[in-house]
């Protein structure tokens, strides 16, 4: 080995040993990330999830669709089922599928749903006192009211897609067909309250309901 | 039942792949013997080993010192989330690639809106559901890092400024190389501006002085705003050019049924084929539903099935040759000679082909009679599912002779199918040299080139440059600052088509919507954009202007959105259901006259010494266009297994005539005009007297992948000549040059690789193809590798229809992110193609007989690489898939070394070091790309086996059969290749494995391959005994 490789390699080592005492002791929390000698195929060239991208303008992989395709599985057609509106133009009354297809395990669907992404404001009796309420004493409007009663389906289908107010669009996290079991989830709601305020009207009407033994 | 003492035994054949490996020279066997070939690990360029240690020593040490903590990554999510968007879960799209006068449905991944791999689309006609190499390699060519990303105009006295530009909204302006020389940055309004400038002298003028140069189109918008253009300025010239095209076969239709139809063939219902020069199932239009079509009569469960025979007369070997029962080679020139003899045949046997009374034809010398005359005995008795095809390099006569021969066999209708020619902007030779004409006179002020690269493949004596200086407004669209950019005036970056909205004709007139996948990446125009602009004289979005034109395409609509749903429903399928027309149903036929008959002989035969050369478009390259998409050049072409580059092509015997060898440097020039040199390579099969080059190299202006690859043979080409031309000469330069090709990469010593029989043969001896070896039942340790439960995967390779398109490969290159190593790599044996496609020759070297064989990974189940990795990087899994461990690799290559069927490959070098930030963009983020020292192979797609265990869990059902399918079997043109459960008796794998022609790789090494073949079937004529290659 000639002299100067020999100098070269005690120089790399000389440099190795600094990496490793400037590494620092172990065991000590550090706000840096951690040390990793060998990349091994970690960082990968090709353009992750979500990642950062150093080519395009804003600095994302991820690209919106451009406006007006349609993917494979995605079409959709101006039908209530998509929309919630009618040929004329006005909300669907009620929920356009077929009613075998909406059976106990699409309302529990509903229900699922509607714990997850409208419980935490609406509340999961769909009173309106949320967690919005408990902590901001913001109040959203209860369910249990005639005008909501009223409303047609296709009204809460187009709440849920574009918002209303303080909410944003829930278009994005719950499907179309989640949507309505939501709804389907919602009347069931607004059923059972209305059942248990006529039954507490009754009770308090009469001590022991009729029939009773 | 006639004694066993009668029947002639089984011919057997010797196979080989080079005609250096058949004659044992012994550069040929020292490659074979050495695992990787002499040098295969040395470092690249100059460097010994002592030197790239200390080298490393320091990198690594520097490496530790600035990179030792794990970099940090940040989430970029979008602001506002489109519905159904779900981040690393893919989404597809249906689209159409307009290629020529073709347009072919396309199925493209997408994750996270970035297209990422192309599908066949399985509705589309021209596609169901496979797409060939060239398609598939769009993807490439969408992200490549040398398209031109601004509008520039070219100033006078050169000097290049970057001044100028869009800067906002601009994907990576910073990493854009300055403008050519020459040229000046501009913005794409400024161009509207100078166009505006420009437009009221020709409103007033009615347009003279405006010429349009055009490629090729088949779109219902580019027709319909073309016309609005012509009525918008009348005196407009235009000219459609195509350096490669129908234009030939278009003539020839319209010449014997007198108006413009445009045909297609339906291979599957014919049952004896010729091909006169055509290469049906690669180099011709529509290849991909030929295939299809071809193998469907070729797909044999049983020898009792019925099969279809191919005869083929050519000049060059191609796929279809391969294919071919019969082959009969022939100059290109003297195929017209040859089709008369056979027409006048038919007319003998009482068929009425048409000829005028006292026509007499005599067969070119050298085709036996007795071949011509079998193959129309065999024409004649299949009437109606025959088939007569000419290739489109042929001349229009020759085209009408065929469709003639066709009409009188009763063939138009079932086999050939015409339909009206819609929305067609044909190429014509005729219109460019009018326009070229009138721009040398003068008459031409401005010039819009929209799309296409004329100066590179105009022919050489139109002498387009002279022309083009006399215009003084140029403006080009282009993809790319390629050889005509340079000459324009102005250059718009032209939006690539999985960009911008457009639509498409397919051949037989089926309509689809061309749809972007992705914004513009260098906020390119399309045609259809500047078009509006010309034509409407206002700026318009594609989407508007394709959507305009499909009112009229899509029933009237009855309610307010009833035309978009309509519309939807086109993109979201592909196409438009029942927009082809009805083919023709009464064609009524012109007979052919003597002069029209006396043009194909005209020019058979060339001066005694002299060459016919033929010109072919790269399967690669195409024309020049795919020049800068590195995974074409770097695939192999399907018969002389050459990569990047061309060559001279020559019959062994001319080679030897004129005393070259391979990779000789040869100067070939036409006449007494210009002449080029190129490299000879040696095709065994080709027609003597015939050299044979490849379109679309030698580009000077392609990009850093394609400048400079290969020769330039379009200074040889001219009109009139465009297909092939007599006269060419060909003498030796003394000159050595190096070639990248594969065809001795990775054999197996000669043993029984490839099987095959006739299918009298077969019937014969039905189970031929099984082993004559004892096959140890269990294997060397005596294991039973392969668990009860759960799916096992296997495949099954049919080579009785593999017609060697290499779209399989392609096809696991962009789904695996397979590297590209560039020429000097392979010529190192280095290349990286998980599937290789092996093509044996057998019998005389003159006269070949040709097997393609696909060779992924067998997934052996006793597999030797495992026995021998030092550090358990390659073990099995439990559903029976050989399996990589990348991180675990250290590089030992044992494995290789102890692999029978050499399918592993090794990355020598960091082939993706250097890739640039949008190429990254073309990575398939479900697989890793491997960094240098790790040795990869096939892994049975199980990045496509997860994903659909998934799907089949969320949808809580059982995997089907046909849920997993490997990308190179989805692609696969013939369906030669399948892939399923062993353990599901139904699958189709089973059913294939059943059959009595399969047989394993390599059987008796017991190491129990769960990749299987099917031996190849040959449907000779009986009554034509002797060689099937004449």
């Amino acid at each position: 080995m000639p002299p100067s490789a020999r100098s070269r390699l005690i120089g790399a080592g000389l440099i190795l040993a600094a990496v490793a005492l400037a590494a620092g002791p172990r065991g000590r929390a550090s706000s840096r990330p951690p040390i990793r000698a060998h990349a091994d195929m970690d960082v990968q060239p090709r353009a992750e999830a979500q990642a950062a991208s150093a080519f395009f303008y804003d600095g994302a992989t991820l690209r919106p669709p451009v406006a007006g395709t349609v993917a494979r599985g995605e079409l959709r057609d101006s039908g209530p089922y998509w929309t919630g509106l009618d040929a004329a133009g006005d909300f669907v009354a009620t929920i356009p599928m077929a009613p075998q297809a909406l059976d106990d395990a699409f309302r529990e669907r509903g229900r699922r749903r509607f714990e997850i992404y409208c419980g935490p404001c609406h509340d999961r009796n769909g009173d309106g006192k949320g967690i919005l309420f408990e902590r901001a004493k913001t109040r959203t409007p209860s369910f249990h009211q005639d005008r909501l009663r009223q409303a047609p389906d296709g009204y809460i289908f187009g709440i849920i897609t574009g918002g209303f107010g303080l909410m944003p669009s829930y278009a994005y996290p719950i499907p179309v067909a989640d949507r309505w079991a939501i709804i389907a989830h919602l009347r069931e709601l607004q059923a059972r309250h209305a059942t248990r305020a006529e039954g507490a009207e009754a009770g308090s009407a009469a001590q022991s309901p009729p029939g009773a033994p | 039942m006639p004694p066993v003492s009668a029947e002639p035994a089984r011919r057997e054949r010797e196979h080989w792949r080079s005609l250096e490996q058949r004659s044992g020279t012994t550069g040929a066997r020292a490659f074979r013997e050495r695992e990787f070939p002499a040098g295969a690990s040395e470092p690249p360029q100059g460097l010994d080993r002592r030197t790239l240690v200390q080298l490393l020593g320091a990198t690594l040490s520097l490496a530790g010192l600035a990179a030792c903590r794990r970099p940090v990554e940040t989430i970029v999510p979008l602001v506002t989330p489109p519905e159904n968007l779900v981040p690393g879960v893919a989404k597809r799209y249906a689209t159409t690639m307009p290629f020529g006068c073709a347009g072919y449905g396309l199925v493209v991944e997408s994750h996270e809106g970035r297209p990422t791999k192309i599908e066949g689309n399985e509705l589309h006609p021209a596609n169901r559901g496979s797409a060939s190499a060239q398609m598939q390699a769009a993807i490439l060519g969408l992200y490549d890092p040398d398209r031109s990303q601004h509008v520039l105009q070219g100033v006078a006295g050169g000097g290049a400024s970057a001044t100028g530009g869009e800067a906002a909204g601009e994907n990576a302006a910073r990493l854009a190389p300055p403008p050519a020389a020459g040229f000046e940055r501009r913005a794409w309004s400024d161009f509207v501006a100078a166009w505006k400038a420009l437009e009221p002298g020709y409103l007033a003028s009615g347009g003279a002085g405006l010429a349009i140069l055009a490629p090729a189109w088949s779109s219902p918008t580019l027709f319909r705003l073309a016309g609005a253009l012509r009525q918008r300025f009348p005196q407009l010239r235009w000219a459609t050019w195509e350096p490669v095209s129908e234009e030939n076969a278009l003539a020839g239709v319209a010449l014997a049924a007198g108006r413009r139809l445009r045909p297609t063939y339906d291979l599957g219902a014919a049952r004896v084929l010729l091909s006169l020069d055509a290469d049906l199932l690669l180099g011709e239009s529509d290849a991909v539903a030929q295939a299809r079509g071809f193998a469907a009569g070729r797909q044999l469960a049983t020898e009792n099935d019925p099969m279809n025979r191919l005869w083929v007369v050519e000049s060059a070997l191609t796929t279809t040759g391969a294919m071919a029962d019969h082959r009969l080679r022939l100059a290109s020139g003297k195929v017209g000679a040859f089709a008369l003899a056979l027409a006048a045949q038919l007319e003998g046997a009482g068929v009425s082909v048409g000829l005028p009374s006292g026509f007499s034809a005599e067969a070119p010398a050298g085709v036996p009679a007795r071949w011509i005359e079998t193959l129309a005995g065999d024409l004649a008795a299949h009437p109606g599912s025959g088939l007569v095809v000419a290739g489109r390099d042929q001349p229009a006569a020759l085209h009408a002779l065929a469709l003639a021969i066709n009409g009188a066999l009763g063939n138009v209708g079932t086999t050939v199918l015409l339909h009206e020619a819609g929305d067609l902007l044909a190429p014509s030779t005729a219109e460019l040299d009018g326009l070229l004409d009138a721009m040398r006179g003068g008459e031409v002020s401005t010039l819009f080139v929209l799309g296409g690269n004329p100066v590179y493949d105009a022919p050489a004596d139109f002498d387009l440059r002279s022309a083009l200086a006399k215009v003084a407004n140029v403006v080009h669209l282009g993809l790319a600052v390629d050889e005509t950019a340079e000459r324009a005036h102005w250059h718009l970056p032209e939006a690539h088509f999985l960009e911008a909205w457009g639509d498409c004709r397919a051949a037989d007139g089926t309509a689809s919507v061309v749809q972007p996948l992705i914004a513009p990446l260098f906020g390119g125009h399309s045609a259809v954009e500047l078009l509006c602009l010309l034509a409407v004289g206002e700026e318009q979005s594609g989407y508007d202007a394709v959507r305009e034109t499909w009112s009229a395409l899509l029933p009237t609509p009855v309610g307010p959105f009833d035309f978009d749903d309509a519309f939807n429903r086109v993109l979201h399928d592909g196409l438009l259901a029942g927009s082809a027309p009805a083919p023709v149903e009464a064609l009524r036929l012109y007979p052919l006259s003597t002069e029209t008959l006396a043009a194909l002989t005209a020019d058979a035969e060339a001066a005694p010494g002299t060459l016919e050369l033929v010109f072919r478009p790269s399967p690669a390259t195409h024309d020049g266009r795919h020049a800068n998409i590195a995974w074409l050049q770097e695939l192999p072409d399907a018969v002389s297994k050459l990569t990047w580059g061309n060559a001279a092509l020559l019959s062994p015997r001319t080679a030897a005539r004129l005393g070259l060898e391979n990779e000789d440097g040869a100067r070939l020039r036409l006449d007494a005009g210009a002449a080029v040199e190129l490299p000879v390579w040696i095709v065994p099969g080709q027609a003597d007297e015939t050299v044979v080059v490849h379109l679309g190299y030698g580009r000077r202006a392609a990009g850093r992948v394609g400048t400079g690859v290969g020769v330039d043979v379009y200074p040889l080409r001219r009109s009139g000549h465009l297909g092939f031309v007599a006269g060419a000469t060909l003498e030796p330069t003394g000159r050595r040059h190096r070639i990248a090709q594969t065809q001795d990469h990775g054999t197996m010593e000669g043993r029984s690789i490839v099987r095959e029989a006739s299918l009298a043969e077969w019937r014969r001896e039905p189970g031929f193809a099984r082993e004559k070896v004892e096959i140890p039942e269990e294997g060397p340790r005596g294991e039973e590798r392969r668990p009860a439960d759960g799916p096992q995967w296997a495949m099954s390779v049919d080579l009785n229809v593999c017609t060697g398109c290499n779209a399989c490969v392609l096809a696991c290159q962009s789904e695996n992110n397979v590297p590209v190593v560039g020429p000097e790599q392979v010529r190192r044996g280095r290349e990286m193609h998980w599937l290789r496609v092996d093509r044996y020759f057998s019998g005389a070297p003159e006269r070949p007989e040709v097997v393609f064989q696909p060779v992924p990974c067998m997934h052996c189940e006793n597999a030797p690489c495992e026995q021998v990795c030092p550090v358990a990087a390659t073990v099995h899994t439990g559903d029976g898939l050989n399996a990589m461990v990348y991180n675990r690799c250290i590089g030992s290559r044992s494995c290789s070394n102890n692999c029978p069927y050499k399918v592993r490959r090794f990355n020598f070098l960091d082939y993706a070091e250097d890739t640039p930030e949008v190429v990254k963009l073309a990575a398939n983020p479900e697989v890793t790309v491997r960094s240098r020292g790790v040795m990869e192979k096939c892994t049975y797609c199980v990045q496509r086996i997860q994903r659909a265990r998934v799907d089949a869990k969320m949808a809580e059902r059982p995997l089907a059969d046909g849920d997993v399918r490997t990308a190179c079997q989805q692609t696969c043109p013939t369906q030669a290749i399948v892939f399923g459960d062993l353990h599901e008796p139904g699958a189709q794998v089973n059913e294939r494995k059943r059959r009595n022609r399969n047989y394993l790789l390599l059987a008796e090494l017991g190491v129990r391959p769960r990749t299987s073949y099917l031996a190849r079937i040959r449907n000779p004529h009986p009554d034509l005994a002797g060689d099937p290659v004449i």
